[in-house]
Formats: C-alpha cells, structure tokens, sequence
C-alpha cells in the first residue's frame, strides 16, 4: 500500500510538473528531460600508472596498433554520439565478414604490425607479438584467431615442430602471408583426445612420399581455421604407420589450393557453415583422398622417417613425443586466457561507465533518480568481478611470462598454469559478460554496445584449444601425479606451487575479524588449506577406489567431484599469489591503497562463492557470515574507484561503445538521421 | 559596434543584424595573435553565446592572412626573461578559446582567404565551417619551430583521412584551399570574388541552422580540382609510411619507398622532417597519435602540458633556438639540441606528458558548459 502511495505521488507530480510547463507557455524548454552527465572523475591514483601496471609490457605498441585501425574505413567506424567508434559490422553476412577479415589482415599487414612475428627472435620479439593480438581481440575476435591460427598455429608447428628445412622455406613466407596457413588437428571424431585422431599416413619408399588419407567420416577434420575460403597450406595432425607399425600422431605439411586459390587434387573441403559467433573466420571440415606429399614435409624436430621408410625418433617414449607435439597448443592457452581477460575488461568498462550515467528509480519521492551503481546490490553484481579481472589480469601477465621465458624443466609448470587458467580465465569471461549484458538492461542487447555480441564471440573459448573441463581435470592429475611421486620418495614438495604443504597446515581463526580477512596472510592462508585438503581428500579417494580394484583412469573419474574443487583450488591460489607479486612490484602508496581493496575483494568474493569453503569447513557457518558482510563493504569501498579502475584498463573509447558514454546524444532523433 | 578602443583594434567587430563579424586586424604581423587579440577573441566569443540575438560568428582576417600563428615571438621573449609563466598564461588562454570555439553552440564561419598556420587553425577549424579560397594558404609549421602542433591540432590532424594529419603536421606542408578541402579541414571552397556576396547571404538569412548555412555557402561553392602534383594525391604513400610507429621508422619506410623510385615529392618530405627538430618531431607524433583516441578537451590539456615543457627547456631547448633561427635572426640555420632522433629516448618524450613539477603550476582546467551535446565537439 506503501508503495502504491509512493508510486502515486511520483505520478502525481509528473502530472503537475507537466501542467505548470504548458501554461507557462515555454515552448522551449526541455528542463525536466534527462540530460547525459558524464561519470565524476575522482581518480585516486594515477590512471596510467595503473595502466602500465595492468599492461605490463609494449605500451607504444598497443597505442599505434589502435591507432591504425580507428584510421581506416576497414575498421568500420560509426560516429555515434559526437565519437567515433570502431566494431565489425555483424550485420554483414558470413561471406562478407570474412571478406573483411582478410582485407583488415592485409591492411596491418602492409603497415608493418606482423613484422618479427615469425623470424623475430627472443623473449621481446614474443612479448610485441602478444600485445598486438590482445590489441587486435579487442577490435574482433575474428580478426584475432584468423590471425592466429595462421601465425600461432600453422607457424608455431613449423617453428616447433620443424626443423631447418621448414623454416627456411616457411617462416618468412608467412610473416609476410605469401601463402595462409592453417591447423588440421581436429577431426569430427576427436577434438580434445588428438590421441585418438583417425586420420593415417603411410610412406611409400618408391617414390619417397608420405601418403595421408581420411579413412573414415569421422576422421574429416573439423573446424579448421582458415580452411573454408583462404588457407592455400596447412599443418596435418595424423597417426603414421610405418612398416605396419603405428608410431602415433605426427605432423605434415599439405598444400591444400594453389596461389589461385583452386582446391589441390585429392582433398576436399566444404564450409563448416554459420555459427554463434566467429562469423569472420572461414572454419572448414578436409578429407584427404590419398594425398601424396614429399618427404620432407614430416615435420621432424621430434621424429623422422628415412628415405628408404625406417622410422626414427630421438624420443623413444611414445608419451613424451606424444607431449612434445602438444607443446604448440600452450601458445594457443596463452593467448586464449589473456584475450578472455581484455573482454572482460570491455564489457566492464561499458557496463561501469554506464551505471555511472544512467539513473533509475528516485528513493525519496522527490529525489533525483538514483544512479544504478550507487545501488549496493548493482556494486554487489559488478565490483567482485571488476576485481576478479584484476586478478586475473596479472594471473594472465604472469602466464605470458612463464611462457616466453619456458625452458624444458618448466614445461610441465607451464601446461598445468596454463590449462588452469585458460580454463579460469575463459569461465571468468562468460559470467562477466553475461552479468554485463543485464546490468545494461536493453542496451546490452544492441550489438554496437559490444557486450551482448561478445557472448556469442567468445563463447567458443570455454572449448577450444582445450575443454575448460578437461582442462581442469588435467590440473588435478598433474597435482595429484605430484602428490604421489613426493611421498613415495619421501621429500619435501618442490613443485606446481605446493611448497607451502611441507609446512604445518594454517589455522584459521574460529572468529575472523574485519582486519583478519584483510590480511593477505589470511587470504593466503585459507586458500592454501583449501588447496592442502582438498588434495589430501582427493588422494585418499583416489586410492580407495584403487584398494577396490579400480582402475587408474576409473578411481580417477569416479573422484570428478573433488578434482573439479581441486582445480578451481590451485587455480583461485595461483591467481592471488601473481596479484601479491603485482602488488609488491608497486611503490606508489595510491596505487597500492586501492589494489589491496581489489585483492580483498578478490579472496572474499571467492570465499563468498565457492560452496567448498563451507562443505569443508574452512569457514565456520559464522565466519561466512562475516566475509559476506565484509564483501557488501568492499563493495562501496571500491565504488569511488570503480570508474578509474575501468579507465585504467587503456582501452580507447572508439573500442567501448556508445552506452559507455553519451548514451543520450547516441540515441537521439537527430543521430538517427544520417 | 565597431570598437574604437585601443588595443581592442586587434579584432574589429561588426554587428550585421543576428550576425557577428569578427575581423582579426593586425595585418602588418599577418593577424598573429597577440595576447591582446586572443583576450578578445575569448571575451567575444563567450558574450555572443549568452546573448540570443546573435545567431551565428564569422571569422576572418584583414589583408592577406587569415592569420599566421600565435604570437610566439612574445612568448619566446618571456622565457628568456625567465618568464616561462607568463607564456604558459599566453597559452592557456588561447587552449581555452580553442576550446570553446570547439564546443561552441553557434554555427561559426571562418573566412580562410589567405594565410593560414598554428594558431590561426586553432581559431577556425575547431568552428563548424571553414571556407577555404584561392588564395588560402594552410600550414602547420611548428616542428621546424622547435614546438610542436599545439591549439588542438593533435586533435584534429589526428582525424584527417589516414594517415594524412601525422605527414601535415610533423613535415609542416602547406595546403592549398583545394586541398584543405579534399582533408577536410576546410568544409567549402568559394572563389575570393564571392565572398561578399555570401556575407551579404548569410546575414540576410539571419539563422543558426546549420544546415540553411551549410546550404547556403553551398551555393557559392564549387568542387575545384586538386592540382596535380598534390600531396594529397600521394595518400597511398602517406598513410604506408606516417602510420609507422616511430619517426625513425616513418624516415625509413620513406626512403625505402624513395629508393624504389626516384620522386621529388618523398625526397622534400624527408627533406623537410630531416630539418626539423628531432625533439618536436618526437613528441609531435606522439601527440598526434594520442590525440586520435582522446576528446578535444583530452587533448588541449594534454598539449597545455606539453607547452608547458617545451617552455621549460628541460629536455631541449629547441623551442627557442627555433625562433631564433627562423623569426629572430632569420639564418634559417637552428642548432637542434639532441641533434639526432635516436638520442632521445622514450624516457625524454614521456617528460613532455608528465604534469609539471611546479607547486602553483596547475593543468589546464577546460570550461564546463553541461548544456551542450557531447556531439557540439565533433566537428571535423
């Protein structure tokens, strides 16, 4: 009743407010309008500071690469409120999305953006190369993996897994896209499992080819980047049999359309049609009729096979070699994880902007509406995730690092961080962009408000390179691998980040209080005993099943419930332990000021979420009750920042949208007649 | 309301029923402006939007400039009295018209029959109409100053077709009226002889609809053709080689582009960067480049700064050196000091974007007008 009253009065004096104008005869005034009032600016520290801290690395780079494409017509500028903003136009059909893909490649390409990407040598050679394509993701996803499949994929394989021969003959040839590449691993019959791919090879020592055939439906290859419209060669993924021997996957190089762009004899290729998202990419599915190819397109570093058909390998382990092809596919986390990262800095960045411009509903019956994030429930909906990006953010500076600085001893770091947090990284994004999408109401429908089309863009992340939940599955493996190995020979545990077991397990206080769950040792604390239990948990179950007869692999899978907690519990701890490095890395009191407050959220939100913290009794029922208060507090802690946190993730306006700004202006009558 | 006053000779005022005719007159210094001028110019300019009956500003020069420039001569006699601060006044004044010509709510004419460079841009193509003439005459000549283009202009260089506002404003090329039109910087081309009859039009028609203005300079106007040696016909090579990262790489791609044949036009355009001072060059296209992705307002503070700095002389004291060589002692011989583009590292160019470390130094704090649409700043 209350309410119905409250809701009269508001009417009633639109009703008066109405009247007094048109007697008042001042035709001209458009007082009672909503007006767009920019978002107050109230940086506490130093936007660019944080930025460089953000970024991390090829600052200069990542400008002149936006740059270039806010100055070409290929960028598809829109001047939508006074600006200017740049986004591929999904209204086009798949054809023509791909047409533009192929002429915006070209276009950065005779600029000089993908110079070194191949022959470049050296850690700083690789790190420009990653701050290009996180610039080109955050135009379109499209253009990135068009890209990268032709450079990471294709290119990584010649590199990796060729030797001399290859990459003299390749290497330049596609920095400068004299031939388009692509990457046949993937088959309709096996995608996670390349294991288990049916595509053969055999070698006929006559004539010195190799000859690869698709044998059955199921071994078309699928999915394959570039291979619809473009790719003129591409990588084969295949079983080689020699001598009837099997001797698993290995890699060839197939030429699949001439310079013309006709379709080689014995191959067949057809469009594996429209999609969700990714229109801009040309995936195609390939049989290979008996497909002859030279010798010398065995992709040796790994394994070889003589003139006269013997098979050699320097890896006698079926397994290892088996690994040494997979290490290609970590580039492809790499990039996978940071990209998920940057979208979730852009739909945050729009969603924030916005609910610092756009009111609803007035509190007192004649108070301005409210703005929407000065709502603790719209805070609740989008601070957490603000500062999950953050963490995640250095997780994904941290991951970049590991990768180009890689040697052989952290291979097995390197594919256990990268799987878990491909997989973190990529879940994080989904539920962001998701939240996003409805904290802008209609608006996030709108394609030119970015967030909604982005859901459909980077869905296909949670799957490839990697089933997110195979991936996570494949962390606790490592981890429980690990486990096993240390206590059967009896020493301390120096690996995978789980040194802090060899100590005493942390106890956390019966009743936490407000500065207790502010300490990183707590936050620290709590997320290593989760981690310590759950693999204790996990080991212990693991060999209850094996003490019933179980096999390996079915103990293994009959524990799914504890692995999935277990990888989320490294994952979570990897994460804060980069935002620690991050922030110790920063002398400037401001800027550290407001990265506890996120890395705070960051801990308690987890602890806040993640039912494994009550189901194992880290948190008292009490405890969780204080970490929840505290999370409602954090939120209007951070709501003075929220707008310069955003701001500091140095996306240029022209990538946001016109809802991140003058929403008003955007959608006005005026706007609408050009 | 013709002014009589002294100094406010600067600009004469001529009230045409709802129209307002703003002459800059200082003709012997080709219109540059003087503090006094830029005073005026602001104190106008911010009268005539209060008041309703003025419908529309036009905006022209006596003689045969537009205007030349800001009054850098005055500013580099301040900094070496010491005076740094009373040019960074100068300065901050004329951001501030800049600016509020960028964001102005009335249609503003600017007549561009004559010359046109620096501040005499800041004073126009931030307005709605720019009318270019046969006689117009465009340049941004600040980097062989020893300054860099300020009054905006990372602004709007930054938004001509390609790459184009990076070749204008780091080689200081002048641009006839047809091709300030063929950029944009110039929204009509009307032959000189026209030009009366038009303001005659345009105060007859007492309006501030931009589009019946618009309509009507169209019927003065016609399409001239570029001449054929234009630069602009070079846009091709223009947008390969300034769109490269850095200076160096933006010399580099033109000689390699040079080497594949001989070409008069590429060998002045390196000519001319390589005359420049480094420093300016430097920090020029870094302005040019931030200027793409930032607002009008971004961009005027951020220049404020980077003025501030080169008047500071910490890093190089090209600035002055510059006006020695070209206004002063006219040598036409400047000593650049770093002499080469490759010693001056990002280190030294981050300087000219950092705030100034003066305690009664402030930024540049822009006029706040909330009633005018975001979309009143984009006008080019």
């Amino acid at each position: 009743m209350e309410k119905a009253n409250f809701r009269t009065q508001i009417l009633t004096r639109h009703l008066q407010n109405h009247a007094a104008e048109s007697s008042s005869g001042a035709a001209v005034s458009r007082a009672p309008c909503l007006s767009y009032a920019p978002p107050e600016a109230s940086a506490s520290f130093d936007v660019s500071s944080m930025r460089k801290l953000m970024d991390s690395h090829n600052l200069g780079e990542r400008d002149w690469l936006f740059n270039l494409m806010v100055q070409s017509k290929l960028f598809n500028p829109k001047l939508r409120g006074g600006k200017v903003f740049v986004a591929p136009d999904y209204n086009q059909s798949m054809e023509q999305q791909r047409e533009m893909t192929m002429k915006r490649i070209q276009y950065l390409l005779d600029r000089g953006v993908f110079e070194g990407w191949m022959t470049g040598k050296g850690s700083e050679a690789e790190m420009r190369k990653l701050a290009l394509l996180e610039v080109i993701t955050i135009f379109d996803h499209s253009l990135a993996i068009k890209i990268g499949v032709h450079f990471f994929l294709w290119g990584g394989a010649i590199q990796f897994f060729g030797t001399k021969r290859h990459h003299d003959k390749w290497l330049r040839a596609t920095e400068t896209y004299l031939m388009k590449g692509c990457f046949a691993m993937t088959e309709l019959g096996h995608g996670s499992n390349v294991r288990g791919i049916e595509t053969i090879t055999t070698y006929d020592p006559r004539t010195e080819e190799f000859i690869i055939n698709t044998p059955c439906e199921s071994a078309q290859k699928y999915w394959i980047g570039g291979a619809a419209n473009h790719a003129t060669h591409t990588v084969v993924f295949s079983q080689l049999n020699i001598e009837d021997k099997n001797e698993g996957v290995h890699a060839f190089i197939t030429q699949i359309r001439d310079a013309d762009g006709n379709i080689c004899p014995n191959i067949r290729i057809t469009d594996c049609g429209h999609k969700i998202g990714l229109n801009g990419v040309d995936n195609g599915r390939i049989w290979f009729d008996n497909v002859r190819i030279p010798r010398e397109n065995i992709l040796n570093s790994v394994a070889d096979v003589s003139s006269d058909g013997k098979y050699l390998s320097a890896i006698k382990d079926a397994d290892q070699r088996f690994g040494a092809f997979m290490a290609p596919l970590t580039s492809g986390r790499v990039t996978i994880a940071v990209s998920a990262v940057y979208m979730a800095k852009m739909s945050l960045a729009i969603a924030i902007r916005y609910s610092l411009t756009r009111r609803a509903f007035s509190i007192t019956p004649n108070g301005a509406e409210v703005l929407l994030l000065d709502y603790p429930s719209h805070q609740r909906r989008l601070l957490p995730l603000l500062a999950k990006t953050y963490a995640m953010s250095f997780a994904g500076n941290y991951l970049k690092l590991l990768y180009v600085r890689r040697t052989p001893q952290l291979i097995k770091t390197l594919h256990v961080v990268s799987s878990g947090l491909k997989a973190a990284l990529t879940w994080h994004n989904m539920r962001t962009l998701q939240e996003c999408r409805e904290a802008c109401g209609g608006q996030g429908l709108k394609t030119e408000n970015r967030i909604g089309q982005l859901k459909a863009e980077y869905d296909v992340q949670s799957t490839f390179e990697g089933d997110n939940n195979v991936l996570m599955q494949q962390v606790s493996k490592a981890l429980l691998a690990e486990y096993i190995a240390t206590k059967r020979k009896n020493k301390p545990f120096k690996e995978l980040g789980l040194e802090h077991m060899n100590k005493p397990s942390p106890t956390i206080p019966s009743q936490l209080s407000s500065s207790t769950v502010h300490s990183s040792q707590f936050q620290n604390d709590i997320f290593c005993l989760r981690e310590r239990d759950l693999l204790n948990r996990f080991a212990a179950e693991v060999s209850k099943y094996l003490a019933q007869g179980e096999s390996k692999e079915s103990a293994f899978n009959a524990s799914y419930q504890l692995a999935e907690d277990l990888g989320r519990a490294f994952t979570d701890l990897a994460i804060l332990q980069t935002f620690v490095e991050a922030e110790n890395s920063v002398t400037d009191a401001s800027l550290k000021n407001v990265l506890s407050l996120v890395r705070s959220m960051y801990v308690l939100v987890t602890l806040d979420e993640d039912p494994a913290f009550l189901r194992y009794g880290y948190l008292t029922t009490g405890n969780a009750a204080i970490v929840r208060k505290e999370v409602a507090n954090l939120c209007s802690e951070i709501r003075p920042h929220a707008l310069a946190l955003v701001d500091s993730f140095g996306i240029p306006d022209a990538f946001l949208s016109p809802i991140a700004f003058d929403w008003v202006a955007a959608n006005a009558w005026s706007a609408s007649q050009d | 309301m013709a002014s009589t006053n002294g100094e406010t000779d600067q600009v004469l005022v001529e009230e045409r029923s709802c129209g307002r005719i703003f002459m800059l007159n200082r003709p012997k210094q080709l219109n540059a402006l003087s503090s006094v001028m830029v005073s005026r110019l602001l104190e106008l300019f911010l009268s005539c939007a209060e008041d309703s009956s003025v419908k529309f500003i036009i905006v022209k020069g006596k003689g045969r400039a537009f205007c030349a420039g800001g009054d850098v001569a005055a500013v580099v006699h301040d900094i070496n009295r010491g005076y740094w601060k009373s040019g960074a006044e100068y300065f901050r004044k004329e951001f501030t018209l800049n600016y509020v010509i960028a964001t102005y709510s009335k249609p503003q004419v600017s007549i561009l029959n004559g010359i046109v460079m620096g501040g005499g841009a800041g004073v126009s193509v931030h307005g709605r109409f720019r009318i270019a003439t046969e006689k117009s005459l465009f340049a941004m000549p600040e980097t062989a100053l020893g300054l860099f283009p300020d009054i905006g202009a990372s602004y709007f260089l930054s938004r001509l077709p390609g790459f184009f506002g990076e070749y204008v404003g780091l080689t200081g090329a002048r641009l006839d009226g047809t091709e300030m039109l063929a950029c944009g910087l110039s929204t009509h081309f009307v032959q000189s002889e026209s030009l009366p009859l038009l303001e005659e039009a345009l105060v007859k028609a007492a309006t501030s609809d931009p589009m019946v203005i618009s309509s009507i300079i169209e019927g003065f106007s016609h399409a001239p053709n570029l001449k054929k040696n234009s630069a602009y016909h070079r846009l091709d090579v223009i947008n390969k080689c300034f769109s490269r990262r850095t200076v160096e790489d933006i010399i580099e791609a033109l000689e390699r582009v040079s080497a594949d044949m001989k070409d008069d036009w590429i060998s002045s355009t390196v000519q001319s960067l390589k005359k420049a001072s480094p420093t300016s060059l430097k920090i020029s296209l870094r302005s040019i480049r931030e200027g793409r992705l930032q607002g009008i307002g971004k961009c005027l503070v951020r220049e404020f700064r980077m003025v501030c700095h080169v008047m500071l002389g910490e890093v190089s004291k090209d600035f002055v050196e510059g006006c020695r060589a070209i206004l002063v002692d006219k040598d036409r011989n400047p000593k650049w000091a770093p002499s080469k583009l490759e010693s001056i590292s990002d280190e030294m160019v981050d300087r000219y974007f950092s705030k100034v470390d003066d305690a009664d130094w402030e930024d540049l704090k822009l006029p706040v007008n909330s009633r005018l649409p975001a979309y009143a700043i984009a006008k080019l």
